[in-house]
């Protein structure tokens, strides 16, 4: 009865999966060999590929760096009218994409004083690699920050306190204890903020056009010869973006079971 | 020496802490839930700033309200803390648990004393006394209760904190562990010479552990003393309720125990006047009229269950109850048993000196 019971709940979960799969298996059964090849071959063609990737890693570093300490606060508490800021949080997760680009030319566009600064160094924050991290850093930030927060959340602060009081300073608790336990929810927040960063387009189409990075490759191609053509390029993003959230899945899966010994 | 003269405020109470513990002595802080014992533990390990008061730990000046104000951070006080959850950390091994206060940024391992051998040798004499050296290998998720404990007091251990903290540390084991564990604390914590101070709602746990019992209700210490002398001589009638005492009968006059002239069976009505009670410890009680022993009590019973290898029951004596523990069923409704040198309260609660009416004064 159990096994028959199991059975069906397998079934009914590879359903799910494949339903989701969907789109994916969809694009495979779309494409050829040759049009994949086609499109990788041509000249110029991986340039937005490699200006997604070098966009996303900069990114990264810009939340590893930025939000990783705003999550961790917000995890301990330690500012003031903690709701207030979470709902700041919220509020750029809610807001579209398309909408964070335009309100973006509005504050950071050449005509505002951070647009003015910029300029002053030779910056712009419109169709330039800048613009680009800046949109991404827009579109994935939220995710990192509230997929962080919970991350130091479920570290039990009385074994911060333990380690306190065997000789450790708050910094070396961070580093000994807090991190490593924090870590395998810290990779899966990193790796939905690459997948946001990688394929943004609503904020990035609006102010980095310009360099163009595989979404846009997509967009643009769809729009000048037909989906065919931008399917190959759909593949091609969701290749180089795959391994990372991949590896983070197989770690955390790891440190999990190395905990349970 | 530990000296702790703090007090912290809470929502409630105001937690009052008065204890001087010499090297090697070890103490306990006896109390219900809630009474602001755990507070105290904070209080000394830097984890709650007092509200005023003065925390010193061997000559240390550890915490201080007064000019100018001292509050050294707890991983600066070289104070060990074992709490119910024994905080393993879980992504380290047990040995790594172990020997963890050895890399801590404190440099622990060279500042303490009573140091023996090298740091090897010493956790492996550690882990064998603890019975764990079998599972320096393991993570902490497959160790069963009472192991992840031993790892813990291993690890406290190797840290060589000047004082040890105990916070209802086996609280959540059975009996039998708990007695093993406590009588292990116990022996480690004389050898280590330091201040210990063991915090528990369990009498036996306290008893088991203690040269000092310090009992502690709504954040005061009650009374102060050796673990017999408080339950035998309890200062208070709440002192007496919270060391076990469960029932108190009222008596005719202050007569001492053993004169049998007071005997509450007679009591009841008459009692009442005087505002004299004796107090009845379910165990300091033997069935029959024995005058020669102690107060004479007659009364109704009202239920009797098994209890262990006897009974218990459970006597009205006028409108007073109070519950006795025999070695065997009583044998009908009417029941003498004699109150074995039992404690006298007045009428504030203050309990009167044998054979007197002198008030003795809380301590």
């Amino acid at each position: 009865m159990r096994s028959i019971s199991s059975g069906f709940s397998i079934l009914g979960a590879a359903v799910i999966w494949v339903a989701l799969l969907g789109p994916v298996i969809t694009l495979i059964g779309r494409m050829s060999p040759g049009d994949l090849w086609a499109a990788l071959t041509g000249p110029g063609n991986l340039d937005p590929l490699l200006t997604s990737v070098e966009s996303g890693a900069v990114t990264l570093g810009v939340l590893i760096c930025v939000c990783t300490p705003l999550a961790w606060m917000l995890a301990r508490d330690r500012l003031p009218f903690p709701r207030v800021w979470e709902a700041g949080i919220l509020c750029a997760l809610l807001l579209p994409p398309l909408v964070i680009g335009l309100l973006l030319v509005f504050m950071v566009g050449p005509y505002t004083w951070i647009g003015t600064i910029l300029d002053w160094l030779h910056q712009s924050a419109t169709n330039t690699f800048l613009a680009l991290v800046i949109a991404e850093v827009y579109e994935s930030a939220p995710y990192y920050v509230l997929g962080a927060q919970a991350a130091f959340a479920s570290v039990d602060t009385s074994l911060e306190q333990q380690a306190g009081l065997l000789g450790d300073r708050p910094s070396r608790v961070f580093r000994r204890i807090t991190l490593p336990l924090a870590a395998p929810g810290l990779a899966m927040s990193l790796a939905v903020a690459w997948a946001r960063a990688i394929g943004a387009f609503g904020a990035v189409v609006i102010i980095a056009y310009h360099p163009f990075g595989i979404p846009m490759q997509i967009f643009t191609t769809l729009q000048e010869t037909g989906l065919y053509t931008a399917l190959p390029f759909a593949l091609v993003l969701l290749v180089v973006a795959l391994p990372l959230p991949l590896a983070a899945y197989v770690w955390s899966a790891r440190a999990e079971r190395r905990r349970r010994g | 020496m530990l000296n702790v003269d703090a007090e912290a405020d809470r929502r409630d109470f105001t937690v009052r802490a008065a204890l001087d513990v010499a090297d090697g002595e070890r103490v306990a802080l006896f109390g219900p839930s809630g009474a602001g014992k755990t507070t105290v533990l904070e209080v000394i390990a830097g984890l709650v700033a007092p509200a005023r008061g003065r925390v010193e730990l061997g000559g240390r000046l550890l915490t201080s309200t007064a000019a100018p104000a001292v509050a050294v951070p707890p991983w600066l006080r070289r104070v060990g803390l074992l709490r119910q959850d024994p905080g393993l950390f879980p992504h380290l091994s047990v040995r790594a648990n172990l020997t963890y206060a050895r890399s801590s940024s404190g440099g622990r391992s060279g500042s303490g004393r009573g140091r023996s051998g090298s740091g090897g040798a010493e956790l492996a004499e550690i882990a064998s006394s603890l019975g764990i050296d079998g599972l320096l290998a393991a993570m902490p998720a497959r160790l069963s209760g009472g192991q992840r404990h031993r790892v813990a007091l291993g690890r406290l251990l190797l840290a060589h904190c000047d004082a040890l903290l105990f916070d209802e540390p086996f609280a959540s084991l059975d009996a039998a562990l708990r007695r093993s564990l406590t009588a292990l604390v116990k022996d480690l914590s004389s050898q280590r010479s330091v201040p210990s101070v063991l915090v528990t709602h369990q009498l036996s746990d306290a008893q088991a552990f203690a040269d000092r019992l310090l009992v502690m209700d709504r954040g005061a210490i009650l009374q102060a003393g050796a673990p017999d002398e408080v339950v035998l001589r309890p200062t208070s009638r709440r002192v007496a309720e919270l060391v076990g005492y469960l029932g108190f009968v009222p008596v005719t006059g202050s007569g001492a125990a053993g004169s049998g002239a007071t005997g509450p069976g007679a009591a009841g009505s008459g009692a009442a006047g005087s505002g004299l009670v004796v107090g009845v410890h379910p165990d300091r009680v033997v069935p029959g009229a024995d005058p020669a022993r102690g107060l004479v009590v007659t009364g109704t019973v009202t239920a009797a269950r098994p209890s262990g290898a006897g009974w218990e029951a459970d006597v009205l004596v006028g409108d007073a109850p109070f519950t006795c523990r025999l070695p065997s069923r009583p044998a009908g409704p009417e029941l003498s048993v004699t109150v074995l040198d039992p404690p006298y309260f007045g009428q504030d609660g203050a309990m009167l000196a044998p054979g007197g009416s002198a008030p003795i004064t809380r301590g």
